[in-house]
């Protein structure tokens, strides 16, 4: 991951964090990214991204563990007819059971594999300076490629506790 | 009270410290029951089935009743992670971790147990399906083969859902730890940075987690509760059995959770983040279910007693009431129904002791319930010729109590390993009810 030019600032508080947010965006700094212990709603709302594309992801995966379950259980009983007591051999309402779980089972790995392909950003995470604190507790907002100057100035004034530019 | 993000997060880190000798001896205890278990079970493998008490009419026993009770105790693992979380119950952020690693755990025990009982264990296999050069494919009209179906795909969705939470938990600890825990957490932890590329993904995926589990557990223990329903055995072909047990499945796994969280908050010295208000809330838990499985008890009897006197599922009811095994149907109204509506006195709700009482004898109740079910029905089935007593053999006997040994040993080493309490998701609630991470309010 190569490393990016900017500002990195420092807050203990979500609020203030959102502040220098709306600030660092409103003074045109672009790219704001964060880092947080936890998803603060005043944080992600702030930074304003659009809502995961997962969804595209998963339902199909879905889709495509209904269409497996279909074809496993109707594909195996007609290749191995098992005739018992007059029953049809695609008996649907016991193999809705199968069928259902191989959705789950499918949509939930999918869910998965969508969910690393996402959070390493496609293979391609973005940079973010490591710093141990933003997993404990503290709450990093990087300006990457803004003026260095005038994005230290919004990060203070927004109340970040320490503020240092990446080089 | 007050508790910033760095004494919840040394809180949790104090968990995973060495452990006393208590622990070590807990873990001997569990581990011996699991292995003379397994030792027992080496004497079915090796002489054959007859050293359980089966014989006809009496198929299933201890090991099937074995299997339900487990499966029940792992629901209440994604009731609590998952529905609650659709829910927005805030009270399970601080015990769902607890109930997941019991969910995961459990499972692992629940499907062991038909492959125990299986003539030919090392063909469990065959009930997979997978091409081969028979040509053949299994029965998927058979509830035998749904519970493969159901079993499995719980038991990898549940560790799925377990090791997701984990990881934002795994980053922070990792952060702080040396040797071989901070490469475990580094593995847990799967490289997460807490950016906010990665919460926005991983929020979104949590969702639909527990949407694709919410129905899932609904639907395991329907699978399992067809296993019986739709055999034409008296006291077993009935449509109230899905709803029934599911609600018996989250009575006994609510009530485990209380039963292992007691002492273990004071053990972890979790008290701070375990409150007796989160008590109090799964209490209220039991109580619900506890209703619920009473009613279901109510219809069965009162629906049967109103067939008329010769009716096989009359006389199937009127044996497990008054006949041989009737001192284990009562105790178990008594500590499926009596017991939890003492919960509804506050005063009894809130006295820790008498909670973890009551709770405890759920789990006796909720075994005796599957163990009622299972065996009453069939060793007085439609032929009264048939008819005939089972009792479990000491070998079985010795593999019921090595499931719990089983279940304690991975739970007990789950727990030095895993973070017991969600860091993230208590940081997030902490932050919810005060200024910042620096210091917070108190949730509770």
């Amino acid at each position: 991951m190569p490393v990016e030019q900017g500002v990195l600032g420092s807050f203990s508080e979500p609020e203030a964090a959102a502040r220098a947010v709306l600030a660092l965006k409103a003074g045109g700094c672009a790219d704001v990214r964060a880092a947080m212990p936890a998803p603060f709603p005043q944080v992600v709302a702030a930074l304003g991204k659009r809502r995961s594309a997962i969804d595209f992801v998963t339902f199909p995966g879905a889709l495509l563990g209904l269409l497996c379950g279909i074809g496993l259980t109707v594909g195996a009983s007609v290749a191995w007819p098992i005739v018992t007591g007059g029953k049809p051999i695609v008996s649907i309402p016991p193999f809705v059971i199968v069928i259902f779980e191989v959705t789950v089972l499918i949509g939930s790995l999918t869910n998965l594999a969508a969910l690393s392909l996402g959070t390493w950003h496609g293979g391609r995470p973005r940079f973010f300076p490591s710093q141990a604190q933003f997993n404990a507790d503290r709450i990093g907002v990087f300006a990457a490629g803004a003026d260095p100057t005038v994005a230290e100035q919004i990060l203070r004034d927004s109340g970040a506790q320490e503020v240092s530019r990446v080089r | 009270m007050s508790l910033s993000f760095e004494r919840l997060e040394e809180t949790v880190r104090a968990t995973h410290r060495r452990p006393g000798p208590g622990y070590f001896l807990l873990l001997l205890l569990a581990g011996s029951l699991a292995g003379f278990g397994g030792w027992a079970y080496s004497l079915i493998v090796r002489k054959g089935l007859y050293l359980t008490g089966l014989e006809r009419p009496g198929g299933w026993g201890n090991l099937i009743t074995d299997f339900v009770f487990w499966v029940g105790i792992a629901h209440s693992g994604t009731l609590i992670s998952a529905i609650l979380f659709l829910f927005r119950a805030k009270f399970r952020t601080a015990v769902y971790r607890v109930a997941e690693m019991m969910t995961v755990f459990a499972v692992m025990t629940a499907g062991l147990y038909p492959i125990f009982h299986l003539g030919r264990p090392w063909f469990a296999y065959w009930l997979f399906p997978y091409p081969n050069d028979r040509g053949i494919w299994v029965n998927f009209r058979s509830p035998l083969i749904w519970d493969v179906f159901a079993i499995s795909t719980y038991f990898i969705v549940s560790t799925v859902f377990l090791l997701v939470g984990v990881a934002p938990d795994a980053a922070a600890l990792r952060d702080k730890a040396t040797g071989w825990r901070k490469k475990l957490y580094t593995l847990l932890a799967f490289g997460w940075r807490g950016t906010d590329e990665q919460w926005r993904h991983y929020t979104r995926a949590y969702l639909f987690f527990a949407a694709f589990a919410t129905p899932l557990v609904v639907s395991v223990h329907s699978v399992v509760s067809w296993d019986f329903a739709v055999s034409i055995l008296p006291g077993w072909h009935s449509t109230l059995f899905p709803p029934y047990f599911v609600a018996g499945a989250i009575l006994s796994g609510v009530a485990m959770v209380i039963v292992i969280l007691i002492p273990l908050r004071k053990w972890l010295h979790l008290e701070e983040i375990i409150t007796p208000t989160h008590l109090d809330m799964l209490s209220r838990l039991v109580v619900l279910t506890s209703l619920i499985v009473t009613y279901s008890y109510a219809t069965e009897i009162a629906t049967s007693l109103a067939e008329p006197v010769a009716d096989p599922e009359r006389s199937t009811f009127v044996f497990r009431m008054t006949g041989h095994y009737a001192p284990l149907f009562w105790l178990m109204v008594t500590f499926n129904c009596v017991g939890p509506s003492l919960l509804l006195i506050g005063r009894v709700r809130r006295s820790i002791r008498a909670l973890f009482v009551i709770s405890l004898l759920v789990n006796v109740g909720m075994w005796l319930e599957r163990f009622n079910i299972v065996v009453t029905s069939l060793a007085h089935d439609r032929l009264p010729f048939m008819w005939r007593n089972y009792s479990p053999s000491w070998v079985e006997w010795a593999m019921t109590f090595g499931s719990f040994g089983w279940f304690f040993f991975w739970f007990l080493i789950g727990l030095k390993l895993l973070p017991p309490v969600s860091i993230a998701e208590m940081k997030e609630e902490l932050a919810h009810g005060a200024h910042g991470p620096g210091e917070v309010a108190h949730a509770s």
